[in-house]
């Protein structure tokens, strides 16, 4: 099948089918045009590693020519005058850019409802909120409406929707995924990082948009890895470490899913051992306070005089609330007390996580310490939404990667296995989640439409 | 008992008038480095139509992120650290957003360095820190446009102890910064760059900032007129408050911008995109050599060295260009005769073209000829003004003038004999009043060989010479 026919299935899939699920913001109306331009390079053997793959894009990141809402009133009608790094570089390895997607207003949530342009469904859990902030990415990918969809994770936002929607995600390690183009949410935490239907697209996916970028001061400059050449399922003697602290905050139901996965990687010949994370659930007051602070300060140029509306006039709940609570702890006089505070206790959390992973290659546990609410539910009180963050917010703290697979189902509803590891150790976690992939039966050339 | 009253509050309002003012400065200078601070648009944003030298990064698009700080802005800031005696700061330096609001700042914040340099002096004046900011916008509150290409320009701010007590003092040692950074050529030469926020206080009253001057004349009639404004007012029993005033430059007053219960919070963060700056020590000694000596210690050593009077060492050294022409022109010439003539003619004249010695044109091998000339005696002192002068306005070699002008002075002798002969043949009836006695008779033969050497001989030599071809 070459690209153009394979673009049009999609869009013919996403009409019919996402009125309901609400993944897309906007389409490229291009898209057919450029997938036709691609099987032109394919003939001629001159075509990129993402030669005509349908990539769905978070419209929080800039793709020159559509719109960048971030999914707000806010950014409406702002059109991308450039590309993003990380778009640069998909259009480099020839990908085709099928459309926007859905998401948390600026990524501010877990849930995928407080778009403006309305709720994101899930369509491995129909009814179910498909988690957030990167919703829409996450369930374009799980209703086969694109091969691979770009999410941003602050504090779990790639992660949480992978698990509710049953697909693969990856967090990098900060500063390895250049972040230029991705509208700000917490400077400090975001990173923008693969979701997809597999683990080799995943990886893949991960290649061909990591590395350094020598005009953005917080990108790391390590040589380019092939993530998806170098995968393997051989996991024989890694040592995966696991914390009891998980098992606090989380429902047993998913504890019992994760548990089980653990003893499939046992099966693969890996080694389970303890691991200590005394401070984890302190990990979000710290990220919580760090992300009011970032977003204050990243909000200001929304002021209405370039873009339309000014934020605070337009904006949904939480958003609102999160200016308002950053404006107010960056306070002059509280400078000390709460965002001087949040980076000391940081430090602390990384220091804990990274001698946590010293003696292991990764940890792996849950990824979302609760089932994804129903659509609709009122959820009044904030902290309440903020706890599905407790298990992903510490590798941002930390800048570390994290991945989210499939381990399985409690009440029919998709649960993700968590692998955190070590900075720039990537590998290590997509071997691990391919080794639990192909046990479980899901391997990426079966799924490919 | 009016009268006992009357004096009482003479007296006092005396007193008020003896109090001492303190002043300190917040300058401002825009850095001359090719791009921005934090992005590649070109810094020449004046020589261009409105936002055309701005790019994703200088106007905040939404996603847009700093590159790496500009080096060569950094290494400016370090050398005028430097420059005004300062420490570089060894530990990490953040660089910082202050959020506030307003039409020509793009992103909502303007990032601000921590201090790069501290605890320097110049003129006896303490520098309390030297630091780098970004420029923002230009707003017209006219047409409510904002031209953004001067957003992201370098600007390096020098922060000085409240330390300067009078207006006069304070136009010094504006002066002599001003002296200081158009020495390290890293700042914008064009004038009308600078800008500086003024705090001023009397002493026991409540300290007023000053905002929005752009000149040093600016800043002295500022503080003139904030002298008298807070002394009347406390002369009339009144507190001065504290707050911040804008100047305005056409009326020469300040006014009221907001008093200190309205004082702006800026919500200061170290901005999560841009790691701090560390500055080596390996990086101040690179800047150390090739830094240029600091204007006062090039005084110093041209009195000492040349051993020219101060006054004209000051002079020479108020531009670095012509600091060092001086010093080229002395491998040929007495210091002692260039240093007048550099500060009488060359800086009279640039004075009164208010132009600087390198936008004149004039170079140190031009000045050496004209010397050497009016060593020789080929030139006379009024020449060499003229050559100068010729040099500055239309732009030609010093050669070029003084052959086109005709204003060699005729040495050979021959041709001034020539003339003297002629002179004596053509005026017998002069001659002959001379030889009778009228001596000023001569006068009127000299005239004639003025006119035939077209002035160029030395007046003084023709009547020694019409002497002795009379007397044989
Ligand atoms: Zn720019």
């Amino acid at each position: 099948m070459d690209a153009e026919e394979k673009v049009s299935r999609y869009l013919e899939k996403i009409k019919k089918e996402d009125k309901k699920i609400k993944a897309f913001i906007e389409l490229n109306p291009n898209v057919l045009e450029e997938a036709r331009e691609i099987d032109r390079k394919i003939k001629q053997r001159k075509a990129g590693t993402l030669a005509g793959l349908a990539i769905a894009i978070k419209s929080n990141i800039n793709v020159r020519g559509l719109r960048a809402t971030c999914a707000s009133k806010t950014l409406e009608n702002y059109v991308s005058a450039y590309d993003a790094t990380v778009i640069e570089r998909i259009k480099r390895e020839d990908g085709v850019i099928i459309g926007m997607t859905n998401m948390d207003e600026f990524a501010c949530g877990s849930s995928g409802e407080t778009s403006y342009f309305g709720p994101t469904q899930n369509p491995a859990a129909p009814g179910r909120i498909p988690g957030g902030s990167s919703s829409g990415s996450a369930a374009a990918v799980a209703a086969q409406f694109c091969d691979i969809a770009l999410g941003s994770d602050t504090g779990g936002s790639i992660r949480n929707p992978a698990s509710h929607c049953g697909v693969v995600g990856l967090k990098p390690t900060y500063g390895l995924v250049p972040r230029y183009g991705l509208i700000d949410l917490a400077m400090s935490l975001d990173q923008i990082g693969p979701i997809a239907r597999d683990v080799y697209f995943t990886a893949l996916m991960l290649e061909v948009i990591a590395g350094y970028n020598p005009m953005e001061c917080t990108t790391i400059n390590v040589p380019k890895q092939e993530y998806s050449k170098n995968l393997s399922r051989n996991i024989a003697g890694y040592k995966i470490g696991f914390a009891r602290e998980f098992e606090e905050f989380t429902d047993p139901k998913i504890m019992g899913v994760i548990k089980n996965s653990l003893k499939k990687l046992e099966n693969l010949g890996a080694e389970i051992v303890d691991v200590q994370l005394p401070n984890l659930g302190k990990g979000l007051s710290t990220y919580y306070l760090t992300v009011f602070v970032e977003f204050f300060s990243a909000t200001r140029k929304f002021d209405g005089r370039r873009y339309g509306y000014k934020i605070e006039e337009v904006c949904g709940r939480e958003v609102l609330r999160r200016i308002l609570l950053g404006k107010y702890i960056s306070q002059k006089e509280y400078s000390g007390k709460y965002y001087k505070k949040a980076l000391q206790f940081r430090s602390l959390i990384k220091q804990e996580l990274l001698a946590a992973l010293s003696g292991v290659d990764v940890i792996a546990g849950p990824t979302v310490p609760k089932l994804p609410h129903e659509l609709g539910t009122k959820i009044e009180d904030p902290l309440i939404m903020y706890g599905y963050d407790v298990l992903t917010v510490p590798a941002n703290l930390a800048g570390i990667p994290g991945g989210v697979i499939k381990a399985g189902e409690a009440e029919g509803i998709p649960v993700g296995l968590q692998i955190q590891g070590k900075p720039l150790e990537e590998q290590r976690i997509l071997n691990v989640m391919y080794a639990l992939e192909s046990n479980s039966g899901s391997r990426h050339d079966e799924k490919r439409i | 008992m009016r009268d006992d009253e009357q004096s009482e509050s003479e007296r006092n309002a005396e007193r008020w008038i003896e109090m001492k003012v303190i002043i300190g400065f917040e300058i401002h200078e825009q850095l001359n480095t090719k791009t921005k601070l934090y992005c590649d648009s070109p810094t020449n944003y004046r020589d261009v139509p409105p936002n055309t030298h701005v790019c994703e990064v200088c106007t905040g698009m939404p996603g847009a992120k700093p590159y790496p700080v500009n080096q060569d802005a950094i290494d400016a800031a370090v050398e005028i650290a430097l420059m005004l005696n300062c420490e570089i700061v060894k530990e990490p330096i953040y660089i910082q957003r202050k959020h506030y609001d307003y039409p020509d700042l793009p992103s909502g914040y303007q990032r601000t360095s921590l201090p790069i340099g501290r605890n320097g002096s110049l003129s006896g004046i303490g520098i309390w820190e030297v630091h780098l900011e970004e420029d923002p916008g230009k707003y017209d509150p006219i047409t409510g446009k904002v031209d953004y290409n001067r957003s992201g320009v370098p600007l390096v701010e020098v922060v000085t102890a409240p330390e300067i007590y009078s207006p006069e003092d304070a136009r010094n040692f504006l002066r002599e910064l001003t002296k200081v950074l158009s020495y390290t050529g890293k700042v914008r030469p064009e004038g009308g760059t600078m800008r500086t926020d003024t705090n001023i206080s009397i002493e026991g009253g409540a300290r007023v900032e000053i905002k929005n001057i752009n000149s040093i004349k600016g800043a002295y009639r500022a503080l003139k007129f904030e002298i008298t404004r807070q002394k009347n007012l406390r002369k009339r029993g009144v507190a001065v408050k504290r707050e911040t005033r804008a100047f305005l430059e056409a009326q020469m007053i300040t006014k009221t911008m907001r008093v200190k219960e309205e004082a702006e919070d800026y919500r200061y963060i170290p901005d999560p995109d841009i790691p701090p700056l560390v500055i080596t020590s390996a990086k101040i000694e690179s800047i150390k050599k090739t830094m240029p000596e600091a204007p006062h210690l090039k005084e110093q050593r041209f009195i000492r060295q040349y051993g020219i009077k101060k006054d004209d060492a000051w002079a020479i050294t108020g531009e670095i260009e012509m600091a060092d022409a001086f010093e080229e022109v002395c491998k040929e010439i007495d210091p002692k005769t260039a240093a007048p003539f550099f500060r009488h003619i060359i800086k009279k004249k640039l004075n009164f073209d208010n132009k600087t010695f390198s936008e004149s044109g004039l170079t140190a091998g031009d000045i050496t000829t004209i010397l050497k000339s009016m060593n020789l005696g080929e030139l006379t002192a009024s020449s060499g003004e003229l050559v100068i002068r010729g040099i500055i306005e239309e732009h030609k070699p010093a050669l070029h003038i003084i052959e086109e002008k005709g204003l060699k002075r005729i040495t050979e002798k021959d041709v001034v004999e020539k003339a003297v002969e002629e002179a004596i043949a053509e005026n017998q009836r002069a001659v002959q009043d001379y030889l009778s006695g009228k001596v000023e008779a001569l006068n009127f033969v000299v005239g004639s060989v003025m006119r035939k050497t077209r002035g160029r001989a030395d007046a003084q030599t023709v009547l020694e010479m019409l002497k002795r071809k009379l007397e044989k």
